[in-house]
């Protein structure tokens, strides 16, 4: 995993164990990596790991299962999907908003090219 | 886990490298010794070792007066000079000689460690490259399972590879009752392994908080413009790198060297937040 | 734990140091070997080439060259132990070790003091025997008579050529003589430590500046003392073998003190070595 190098570490781990878990390579109530494997994985200190995996305890994404680890939780996917969405909408949509608006492009154009995008993308 | 009360330490009695030097570690930590040449980076660990002696001032590591050598203290110490010798033996004849001193030394860690650094067991130390080497006396160090780890530049000589193995062992070899320290210049080869920041200038500790603490405290940033609440700035393709107060709450990512610079430069205006 | 002296420790240690240093210990036997064999073979050469070219005066070369070669071979085993401690690389790694500094300590003692002259004596002793018996072998009737005295009686013994150690070689004992090597290596264990390089060099100067004085000390204050007197008291004169036997004493007393005085600045020099 490459890190980036404008958003703080352990929100980055927070995105990578998100998408992993929509992609579904982590099944609800499959046990996710510990924070040493995880740790080592993304060669990161285990505290950033740690303090990822309190927020998405928080975000009810995965839950602790005291002694034997951490979990995907029961709701994770909604979860996921509403943490990522606040997200995006938050840090995101505003440099594309920004764009769209100094670039003067249309609504007609952009939902065009989403369609386009989405067909070509998910429905090849 | 280590206490270090106004150390006043100087290598002639009338320039003193630090004064009143103070500062506390705790165990289930990877701390990042950051400093200028010659502000006393390798000269601090070797105090905590205890292979130099402070003029004043008192220090406790593990419960133990580091001057005084004890055995029990120095077989919980595993130390990483920079420069470093190795006798012309095998690897196997090394630890068999010195691993005896270690009573919570772990062979089959040893192995593996050695194995992750692809280091060939049977050959000679005398034969091997310096960055070989030095992942010799890393591994050996870290299968003390000594609890505090003190390292003075230890990605110097590491090729690319190396590095990021060293990373990963790093990762691992922390545990909830050891304590790391790491000296470097290579900040980039460490950034996102170390907890907290120690940062020596002047004589002293010119920072010491934790990441979470410094990005809590202030954002690191591209910004087109300075304004007066930016505390350090430097410029880049896109504007300007910046370090501002974090008053908003943003997370961000802790730019190490940009903070090192920014200590540097403007001590005054960074010591009243951290305090 | 004990934290000053622990037997198994201190045995493992001896273990480590052999690593380190018995390559090169068993090396310099051999040379010493070498040398000590080379002297023999000179001056005996002739004596086994042909017949009847032996005189006892042909094995007087020992005595200088055990006490020449001896002195020589202990003081450079000696002045060599604590040398790398002069090395920062090599420094550290021994300070760490995980034993006491008195263990460290009595290591280098064992070291210099006592294995070093053990082989020289060993490496003499067997030399010695094979040219002797080699000698003896091929002229039996060579007779050497030698007076001692023994149990305050003279005695006159008849032997064929002698042994180097056998106690007919008619040399007087001369008690002070068997605590010298310990003091010489005292001396030399010392300089390895004090000086951070050429040891040797600098001890041996140290050592002639020393004696140097100590003569001028002695002779002088000889001089102020008996100058323009004369000894009245006769009887004394007559007591010469008793007061002889005293003044061994004071010798053996004043080497001892010595010894014990510098193996004990040793000890502080090793406890307080900085690097």
């Amino acid at each position: 995993m490459e890190f980036r190098d404008n958003k703080a570490i352990y929100l980055q781990i927070a995105a990578y164990v998100c998408e992993h878990i929509l992609l579904g390579k982590w099944k609800v109530d499959e046990k996710v990596s510990s924070v040493r494997e995880m740790a080592v994985t993304l060669e990161v200190n285990p505290n950033t790991v740690m303090r990822t995996y309190e927020l998405l305890q928080n975000k009810n994404i995965i839950s602790n299962k005291r002694g034997i680890g951490f979990f995907v939780a029961e709701d994770a996917l909604k979860n996921v999907k509403d943490y990522l969405k606040t997200q995006f909408i938050e840090e995101e949509l505003p440099v594309v908003f920004r764009n769209v608006y100094l670039l003067n492009i249309g609504f007609d154009e952009l939902e065009t090219r989403y369609n386009t995008f989405v067909k070509e993308t998910f429905n090849p | 886990m280590i206490k270090i009360n106004n150390l006043n330490f100087g290598y002639s009695k009338h320039q003193l490298l630090f004064k009143n030097l103070s500062m506390q570690l705790s165990n289930g930590h990877i701390y990042g010794l950051l400093g200028k040449n010659g502000a006393g980076k390798s000269t601090l660990l070797k105090n905590l070792a205890g292979l130099v002696y402070a003029e004043s001032g008192s220090m406790d590591v593990l419960g133990y007066n580091p001057a005084k050598r004890q055995p029990a203290l120095l077989e919980q110490i595993c130390f990483i000079p920079e420069e470093f010798y190795l006798p012309s033996v095998k690897i196997d004849a090394y630890v068999k000689a010195n691993a005896v001193f270690y009573p919570n030394f772990d062979h089959p860690y040893f192995t593996s460690l050695l194995a992750e650094f692809d280091i060939p067991v049977g050959q000679k130390l005398i034969n091997m490259s310096y960055g070989q080497k030095k992942k010799v006396i890393i591994a050996f160090g870290l299968a003390t399972n000594a609890k505090l780890i003190i390292m003075d530049e230890p990605t110097n000589g590491l090729d690319i590879p190396s590095k990021a193995q060293f990373r990963k062992i790093m990762a691992s070899a922390l545990t909830e009752d050891r304590c790391i320290i790491i000296s470097t210049h290579q900040v980039r080869d460490l950034d996102n392994l170390i907890d907290t920041v120690i940062m020596l200038d002047e004589n002293s500790v010119a920072l010491k908080a934790s990441v979470e603490e410094i990005t809590d405290k202030l954002v690191f940033k591209r910004v087109k413009e300075i304004d007066e609440t930016v505390i350090y700035s430097e410029p880049s393709l896109a504007g300007f790198n910046a370090v501002m107060p974090n008053f908003h709450k943003e997370d961000s990512k802790l730019d190490l060297e940009l903070l090192f610079n920014a200590v540097l430069a403007e001590k005054n205006k960074l010591k009243p937040i951290f305090n | 734990m004990n934290n000053t002296f622990n037997i198994q420790r201190f045995g493992l240690l001896l273990k480590r140091q052999w690593l380190e240093f018995g390559k090169i210990y068993l090396i310099s036997l051999l040379v010493a070997l070498g040398v000590i064999v080379a002297f023999y073979g000179f001056a005996l050469w002739k004596a086994f080439t042909y017949a009847d070219s032996f005189s006892p005066r042909d094995l007087n070369f020992r005595e200088p060259l055990f006490l020449i070669f001896g002195f020589i071979f202990i003081s450079i085993i000696a002045s060599s132990y604590f040398a790398h401690l002069g090395q920062k690389p090599k420094a550290i790694i021994d300070l760490l070790i995980p034993a006491s500094t008195f263990e460290k300590f009595l290591t280098g003692v064992f070291f210099t003091s006592i294995l070093s002259i053990v082989s020289f004596l060993f490496l003499f002793y067997i030399t010695d025997l094979a040219f002797v018996s080699k000698l003896r072998g091929m002229y039996t009737s060579v007779e050497q008579i030698t007076p001692y005295v023994h149990n305050g009686k003279e005695i006159t013994s008849i032997d064929h050529i002698a042994y180097f150690f056998s106690k007919y070689s008619g040399r007087d004992k001369f008690l002070p003589l068997y605590f010298f090597p310990f003091f010489v290596t005292s001396v030399f264990l010392l300089g390895s430590i004090f000086f951070n390089k050429f040891h040797y060099i600098k001890t041996a100067i140290c050592v002639m500046i020393f004696s140097g004085i100590w003569t001028a000390i002695v002779v002088k204050s000889g001089e102020w003392l008996f100058e323009g007197k004369i000894m009245i008291d006769q009887e004394n004169r007559n007591m010469n073998h008793m007061s002889q036997n005293t003044g061994e004493w004071l010798g053996v007393l004043l080497i001892v003190t010595l010894t014990a005085i510098f193996w004990s600045i040793t000890y502080v020099r090793l406890k307080e070595k900085e690097v």
